[in-house]
């Protein structure tokens, strides 16, 4: 009797809360973003303009990726989110799960410009990358006179004691790490390679760190020179006055994919669809390159020099980008990281 | 109504406020800790157990939270008794030079050690140009540094408790020892020395216990590399997800400490008796 109670009262809570999004239905736009420095731009290159340009509200609701993915799966009866970034491949898994609807390309005008690689999911509800955060190596260009070229460079032992490793607990630090494994003849199923050629490199005097911020300690302070890391991390770098620059290995770049998702089940998939399309404007896609150094997944973007040399830049720079399959890392973390801890402490 | 029952109603609600916030999340902790996918099982205390590597983590932290406790034994009593033998006026001084550092954060503190400690940081630099390290050498990211920076994190609480008790002792009796021929050292070892002990006792077991179970510090200083349990935790919590297992470590952790908690009352519970 007191459970049927209870239900009544949350069946009217939720009925009355659906009556109040379907009044407001047509003219909010509920998203989540990264926060930080990445709002900013955000808000910037495709929240403000879209505003403006459509009339709706867009409320921003600053969730990471796993975070974001966590509520998905929490309100799977009721979503509360109309868009959904990712940038941790929680698309891939979110798709299968029906948490994200496909996207019918005719909706989007501007998707016939961006790279196929990019939006070869959209049918199953992957939603397309509308920027990239290219994986690859930053150095300092003042203390290396010779810029790195391959992956294998990362480990001459020459650089050793002044390498920095970030920790794959770090997202960018697992794929450099993959990539790592990769060039060393490892796989996804075999990580081993990998492992070993990361205990030679601390023999050797490499450092490892868990965060970004401590990249920056290490190459501002502590004598780092090279670190495999991300694009935009670069930038970062290069904003705060080091002299360091980011150039992509030959073997391939592994890629950190940003994406843009249709929730499921929501009433204002229009709106939403409208809100992806301007994501992947070249506009905001050159915004965004220009903010934060991310690669833009739309082939009409324009660069400047300075900026394209920052990223992965047109049909040549994109060729080289490789995905990890986002699955399997799931499914193999907790596995990796015991791994990966018990070959650092040695 | 007796006075009994008065005494037990008033205590009630800090009895229920200690209840739920002490032993709830004690018994939550250990009923996680042997929790499997089919019902109670000790596989994770095992895994922990069977592990070399995990052993090494336990391993480190007790080591590395007895040279602490030892390092700042050695310095905090000689500390606590020139403060309490000198002026007033230079004790007041003195005990707020020990205070002072507590009213700034640890993480603060920390950070500031990163940066006297880092390769192109003050202490390397010093011993660098002193010709006693070479050109690579730096100090962050090992067990020396996490040394160094728990030192001075928890030395405030050696120094104040044996300040406690020195205080309290009666300067009669060395100059009894003095006068009767002992010498300024062995009046301290034969007199001052087991006199205090209560207070290095309760000092130590507070720096051990803290320096076990202490986590910013030797993570930022010793960095991802150089584990101690409670750094072990964090990540089995927040990188594996694997809480049943960062459960049992916490589990381990806590019967550690108990273990050296236990003899170490009893020793003091004989001495003040």
């Amino acid at each position: 009797m007191k459970t049927r109670f209870g239900s009544a009262i949350l069946g009217t809570l939720v009925l009355a809360l659906m009556a109040g999004t379907a009044m407001a239905q047509d003219k909010t736009l509920k998203i989540n973003s990264f926060g930080g420095a990445y709002e900013q731009a955000h808000r910037k290159c495709v929240i403000t303009p879209f505003e403006k340009e459509t009339g709706a509200t867009v409320q921003v609701v600053t969730a990471y990726s796993a975070d974001a993915f966590a509520q998905l799966r929490a309100q799977k009866a009721a979503p509360q989110f109309d868009v959904v970034h990712f940038s941790g491949g929680q698309e891939i898994v979110g798709a299968k799960e029906g948490l994200l609807a496909p996207i019918d390309p005719g909706k989007l005008t501007n998707i016939a410009d961006i790279y196929d690689f990019a939006k070869s999911g959209i049918a199953r509800g992957e939603g397309p990358a509308y920027s990239i955060a290219a994986i690859g190596m930053i150095y300092d260009s003042k203390a290396m006179s010779e810029a790195p070229r391959s992956w294998k460079d990362l480990l001459d032992p020459k650089t050793s004691a002044h390498l920095v490793l970030a920790d794959i607990s770090n997202g960018y630090g697992m794929l450099g790490f993959l990539m790592l494994n990769k060039v060393e003849g490892g796989d996804l199923a075999n990580i081993q390679p990998g492992l070993d050629a990361v205990k030679k490199l601390l023999d050797g005097g490499a450092t490892v760190v868990s965060t970004s911020p401590e990249i920056q300690q290490e190459f501002a302070q502590n004598g780092a020179w090279l670190a495999p890391y991300a694009s935009d991390y670069a930038f970062t770098l290069a904003k705060a006055g080091l002299p360091a620059k980011f150039v992509q290995g030959a073997e391939g770049t592994p890629a950190s994919y940003i994406t843009v998702n249709l929730v499921a089940n929501r009433p204002n998939q229009e709106l939403a669809l409208k809100f992806i399309d301007m994501s992947l404007s070249k506009s905001a896609q050159e915004c965004f390159a220009n903010e934060l150094r991310y690669t833009p997944t739309n082939a009409k973007a324009v660069l400047s020099p300075e900026v394209a040399a920052g990223v992965a830049y047109g049909a040549e720079g994109v060729k080289g980008l490789l995905r990890f399959d986002a699955a399997t890392i799931e499914a193999n973390r907790a596995a990796w990281v015991e791994k990966w801890n018990k070959t650092i402490a040695h | 109504m007796t006075d009994r029952t008065e005494n037990l109603l008033l205590a009630l609600p800090g009895l229920l406020l200690l209840a739920v916030a002490f032993f709830v999340p004690i018994a939550r902790m250990l009923a996680l800790s042997v929790s499997g996918p089919d019902g109670v099982t000790l596989d994770h205390f095992a895994r922990f157990l069977s592990d070399p590597f995990y052993l090494g983590v336990l391993w480190r932290t007790v080591r590395l939270a007895a040279v602490i406790t030892l390092i700042c034994a050695l310095i905090g009593f000689p500390f606590a008794y020139i403060m309490a033998r000198v002026g007033p006026r230079l004790r007041l001084w003195m005990v707020i030079a020990v205070i002072l550092p507590l009213m700034t954060s640890v993480v603060i503190r920390t950070f500031g050690w990163m940066v006297l400690l880092g390769r192109s940081g003050l202490v390397p630099r010093i011993l660098r140009d002193l010709g006693l390290a070479d050109r690579g050498f730096g100090l962050m990211q090992t067990e020396t540094a996490i040394v160094i920076g728990m030192v001075q994190v928890l030395l405030p609480f050696m120094t104040l408790s044996i300040l406690g008790v020195i205080s309290r002792l009666d300067r009669r009796l060395e100059e009894a020892a003095r006068t009767m021929g002992c010498s300024f050292a062995a009046t301290i070892r034969t007199v001052v020395l087991p006199l205090a002990m209560p207070g290095i006792v309760a000092g130590s077991l507070l720096v051990f216990t803290l320096s076990a179970s202490s986590f910013v510090t030797p993570n930022l200083l010793g960095g991802t590399r150089i584990q101690v349990l409670a750094a072990s935790i964090y990540k089995s919590v927040t990188q594996t997800l694997d809480w049943p297992f960062a459960a049992a470590q916490a589990v381990i952790l806590f019967a550690g400490v108990l273990l050296v908690l236990i003899p170490y009352a009893k020793m003091t519970a004989r001495r003040d008796g």
